[in-house]
């Protein structure tokens, strides 16, 4: 008998705020598990009609998978989080789409057939794990030429983008981040993080403190300010602290379900998994990754970019996305992208940052009205991801209620 | 140690306070000078501000354990400290708006008492320590606690968690019974307990039943009966406290905190909470970490053999199945016999983990022992019986440390590595006299050392001479009580002479535990040993022979003239033990008899009250 692949959808996602990566960042005393075992209780708190029994698994990415984030998180943040012994769990890496690859690996299980529930999260406290420690470097890659040095330094290719596309420069970059900050400022006032973010208490060395916003916000972000800044990675560079995602801390998770659990459980979707792309580029431009990512899920939907109402992608340099906008022919300040701002202003906590795209899109898709998403990432040694989502409830006649609040600040 | 503070961080309109010494949760927070200094910064911003709630908690693990016991010694004026506290606490609860003590683990005293002046009270459900141990140091909870307790859960829980709790070894509440008490209003799961915490202050709303006054000289009377039955009299503080429970019905706070002050000003310089201040250091600090505890690393031991299958080999196996996890053996003569033992152990350590059941086994021959790296005999009371064991076991297992369970004999004499003398009964007696012989090799006594920690037991390092510690102590201590009958004293004299001190136990009722005939036998070794201090008692003798001890002489003291003789027998002992070099201090003698004898905490052990009644001075007691 023939089997038939299951729709799968996007249920529902939550992020912790963001933090600073390092001892005076918000979350140096928090246990990374921690932070996944707080979105995940969020997520069974806020989706009460799924009953924890029915997750088939849980799928949880980090980019270091030791210490704190290791003893196969899936599983570990499963047990923390109270869910039953019955409730496998599993862990991934593609670093920075660490979460999106667990949203796709779990689409994958459920369209299959295999569950018809999953989590699928992910966590990354760069405090607790710089990038790179404990990562032992084949000497091939360097003996052999197999990739350029500087593919080991995720801002040298961001430096490399600029080189390679001299139309982008420092002030286009700056530009940018500007608008992200703008933007995300405004998104604090407009409802999307009241219902993507959840608060929690951390211990520091000032005691228990709240955390509840994200500490790359920078509300007062001007061109002026960020034409002082020094470059970060090479003397006479573009790349500033100003215009990239800094070093963060941060957890998210999701709930994704197949079709016959939506209706037999009476949940609402809000997106439905459309089609989804990973592409290879040179490891030395990993920025550039999205973009075949993007052609690739557009031309297996069947779909124009101009048919996809909205986009969300990361933004660990305000470079990436411009270089994205530009192959793609989308202009940087279009209202489609990005609209609540991104990582340059809430932080990239590598392995987590998908879910916050997603579940960000699912608020604007609603809010807009609008039917087809986007969101992608650049991956570390020369990759890229996108996938693609169907707002679930385009053209119902009952608009979203966030709708009349949640568009984005428009842009002087 | 480092200094508490008080830190207070705003959660939107909530007031987060936590009180934090810096430390990870193995140093539990302390309320010492400098953490009022810094509580009363944190009390004028919160009194200041436009606050919607505040919140008290600890540091992860620590709520707050309260004052700091090494600050007791110091204390000048007690009626300044206790005014401090009533004076702090009472604006916690005189603020402007709801306070919730999130207690995130361990509450004891003042940290306790601080929670019992906020609003309402949060608890995360795995916390296992939640009480009030002053009157186990003989003194009372002087920051409040006399008073909010009873005030909030009537006269017959606060009896319980005040006075009777701490008698019976100290014992603390763990979360559910503090939430069944009354003692907090919501009992939360650990995982996001601040975060629900927040929210409990958010929507505070109390409901309270009304304590429950009817029955209060009832449970007085109760309550002061069985402070009577441990304590006889001689320590002040479990009854003041209940005095003070009692007055809780009718006064005012104003009131309550008065004579808690006043009772502190007795209490807490009196002898008894001297001596307890003392005792604690001695068996919470020295004994956990001895100066006479070698470096060297200790052995791995995967597999023990046992000599003996008699009771006490029998329960010194269980505890080793229970607690190593590792195969035991036992020997004995006739394989019925060390069935009978292998049947006992099996049924009690497979009662909840049945693999447990499958590591004992045993037979009647030594060629058992052979992989084992451990033996240890405990077989009868005779040397030469002895020494053929070891003899043999030396034979079949070179590799082995040899231990014995001997209770006077000497170790070296009978060819043992180092002796390891348990307490009967092995499950319940905490105490561990480990033998130290001059042939002991470091490894081995560090390793006996880890052994006895590994059984959750408190091992105390004591040199091989006659009866060790306690027997010593208490053989001689026995022996002048029989010098009393055989002068024409009854046994009620000289049961009185030693309630009288607050000892647990009437020595006629311990004489009966022990067995009479047993106590013979270790007199007699200890008379071979030292005839003069340890003469053969004729008494002692009849009973051991079931018969009525009958008055050689007819010189009947008073039970004043037998406490002060038994007190002044021990002195001496113990002036001979510290000369011959059987512990390192005084404080290796209190540490025994407190763990091995049940020896209160007022008298410190013994030697601080020798101390504080001059009968001895040992010099500087070191703790």
């Amino acid at each position: 008998m023939a089997r038939a692949a299951r729709e799968v959808f996007f249920v529902d996602g939550v992020r912790t705020p963001f933090g600073k990566a390092g001892p005076q960042g918000q979350y140096w005393r928090t246990r990374a598990d921690d932070l996944g075992v707080k979105v995940v209780r969020e997520l069974l708190r806020c989706n009460p009609s799924v009953p924890v029994e029915r997750i088939g698994d849980v799928a949880f990415a980090a980019t270091a998978q030791v210490g704190d984030q290791g003893l196969t998180l899936g599983r570990d943040v499963a047990l923390l989080a109270g869910l039953p012994d019955s409730v496998p769990g599993f862990a991934v890496d593609r670093m920075c789409a660490g979460a999106l690859t667990a949203v796709t690996a779990a689409a994958g299980e459920i369209a299959f057939g295999a569950v018809d529930v999953a989590v699928a999260g992910g966590v990354e406290h760069m405090g607790h794990h710089p990038m790179g420690d404990d990562v032992d470097f084949n000497p091939r890659f360097v003996s052999e030429r197999l990739i350029d040095e500087s593919a080991a330094v995720m801002g040298q290719t961001a430096e490399n983008l600029h080189d390679l596309f001299p139309a982008i420069t420092k002030e286009r970059a700056d530009a940018f981040a500007v608008q992200s900050q703008r933007r995300a400022t405004a998104a604090w006032q407009n409802g999307v993080m009241k219902e993507t973010v959840v608060p929690l208490t951390v211990f520091t060395d000032d005691g228990w403190k709240l955390a509840e916003r994200d500490e790359f916000l920078r509300p007062e972000t001007s061109l002026e300010g960020l034409a002082q800044l020094k470059p970060a990675f090479r003397a006479g560079g573009r790349v500033t602290a100003g215009n990239s995602a800094g070093l963060t801390d941060g957890a998210t998770a999701s709930f994704l379900a197949a079709e016959d659990a939506v209706d037999e459980l009476a949940l609402q979707p809000r997106l439905r998994l459309v089609g989804y792309a990973y592409a290879g580029v040179a490891p030395h431009l990993m920025g550039m990754g999205p973009v075949p990512a993007t052609r690739r899920v557009l031309e297996q939907a069947g779909i124009a970019l101009d048919d996809v109402d909205l986009f969300e992608l990361n933004e660990p340099f305000a470079v990436q996305v411009l270089t994205w906008c530009d192959e793609l022919g989308v202009a940087a300040d279009d209202p489609r992208l990005n609209p609540y701002g991104g990582a340059i202003a809430c932080g990239h906590p590598l392995a987590a940052t998908g879910i916050r795209l997603i579940s960000q899109l699912a608020f604007g898709l609603r809010a807009r009205n609008g039917r087809y998403g986007l969101t992608a990432l650049c991956i570390g040694m020369g990759m890229g991801c996108a996938i693609l989502w169907e707002n679930t409830g385009v053209g119902s006649t009952e608009p979203a209620s966030a709708e009349a609040s949640a568009s984005p600040t428009p842009e002087q | 140690m480092a200094d508490t503070t008080f830190k207070l961080n705003a959660a939107g309109r909530i007031a987060l306070v936590t009180i934090d010494d810096g430390e990870d949760y193995t140093r539990p927070t302390t309320l010492g000078r400098s953490a009022f200094e810094s509580a009363v910064h944190v009390l004028e911003e919160l009194e200041r501000g436009d606050w919607e709630a505040a919140v008290f908690t600890g540091k992860p693990f620590v709520f707050c354990v309260g004052a700091d016991i090494d600050e007791f010694g110091k204390v000048e004026d007690p009626r300044e400290g206790i005014r401090a506290g009533h004076g702090l606490f009472n604006r916690i609860r005189e603020l402007p708006f709801p306070t919730v003590a999130a207690i995130n683990g361990a509450a004891l005293g003042g940290g306790l008492e601080l929670a019992l002046h906020c609003t309402a009270r949060t608890l995360a459900s795995n916390v296992r320590h939640i009480g009030f141990p002053e009157v186990f140091l003989s003194i009372i909870p002087g920051w409040g606690g006399t008073q909010l307790l009873p005030k909030l859960v009537g006269p017959d829980a606060a009896a319980k968690v005040i006075v009777l709790n701490p008698l019976r070894q100290n014992t603390l509440l763990k979360a559910q019974e503090a939430f069944e008490l009354g003692i907090v209003d919501a009992l939360l799961d650990p995982v996001e307990f601040l975060d629900e915490s927040l929210a409990f202050a958010r929507g505070l709303s109390v409901d309270r039943a009304e304590p429950d006054w009817s029955d209060v000289e009832t449970v007085l009377r109760k309550a002061r009966s069985r402070v009577d039955d441990a304590v006889h009299g001689a320590t002040r503080a479990p009854y003041v406290a209940l005095d003070l429970i009692a007055g809780a019905q009718h006064w005012s706070l104003g009131e309550g905190y008065a004579a808690e002050e006043d009772a502190m000003a007795e209490l807490l310089l009196s002898p008894q909470a001297q001596a307890s201040a003392y005792a604690f250091t001695v068996v919470e600090r020295r004994s956990k970490k001895p100066p006479a505890l070698p470096a060297a690393k200790p052995r791995r031991i995967q597999k023990i053999g046992i000599v003996g299958a008699g009771l006490m080999a029998t329960q010194i196996a269980t505890q080793f199945v229970k607690r190593l996890e590792v195969p035991v053996v036992l020997r004995d003569i006739e394989q019925t016999r060390v069935d009978e033992a292998l049947q006992t152990i099996r049924e009690e350590v497979g009662e909840r983990r049945p693999f447990l059941a499958t590591l004992v086994d045993g037979g009647t021959g030594w060629e058992q022992f052979a992989d084992c790296d451990l033996v240890l005999e405990a077989v009868f009371e005779q040397l030469d019986v002895k020494r053929e064991v070891f003899a043999a076991v030396r034979e079949v297992a070179p590799q082995a440390i040899l231990m014995t369970n001997t209770s006077s004999l000497s170790v070296e004499e009978m060819g043992a590595d180092v002796g390891l003398h348990f307490f009967n009964p092995v499950a319940v007696m905490p105490l561990v006299e480990i033998v130290r012989t001059p042939q002991t090799p470091d490894d081995v006594l560090a390793t006996a050392w880890d052994v006895v920690k590994k059984l959750k037991k408190r091992g105390v390092i004591v040199g091989d001479s006659p009866g060790f510690v306690v027997n010593r102590v208490l053989t001689r201590v026995s022996r002048a009580l029989m010098d009393a009958i055989e002068n024409g004293n009854t046994t009620e004299d000289t049961d009185e002479a030693m309630l009288g001190l607050g000892m647990p136990m009437a020595p006629s009722v311990l004489l009966m535990m022990v067995g009479p005939r047993v106590a013979l036998h270790v007199l007699e070794t200890m008379h071979d040993a030292y005839p003069d201090r340890f003469p053969l008692s004729p008494a002692l003798e009849r009973i051991a022979n079931g018969e009525e001890p009958t008055a050689i002489g007819d010189s009947p003291r008073s039970v004043e003239e037998i406490r002060r003789a038994v007190l002044e027998a021990a002195a001496d002992e113990i002036r001979h033990m510290l000369d011959e070099g059987v512990v390192d201090s005084p404080a290796d003698v209190d540490a025994c008899l407190i763990l091995g004898a049940g020896y209160p905490f007022f008298l410190g052990g013994i030697t601080k009250h020798l101390e504080q009644t001059g009968i001895a001075d040992f010099g500087k007691i070191p703790a």
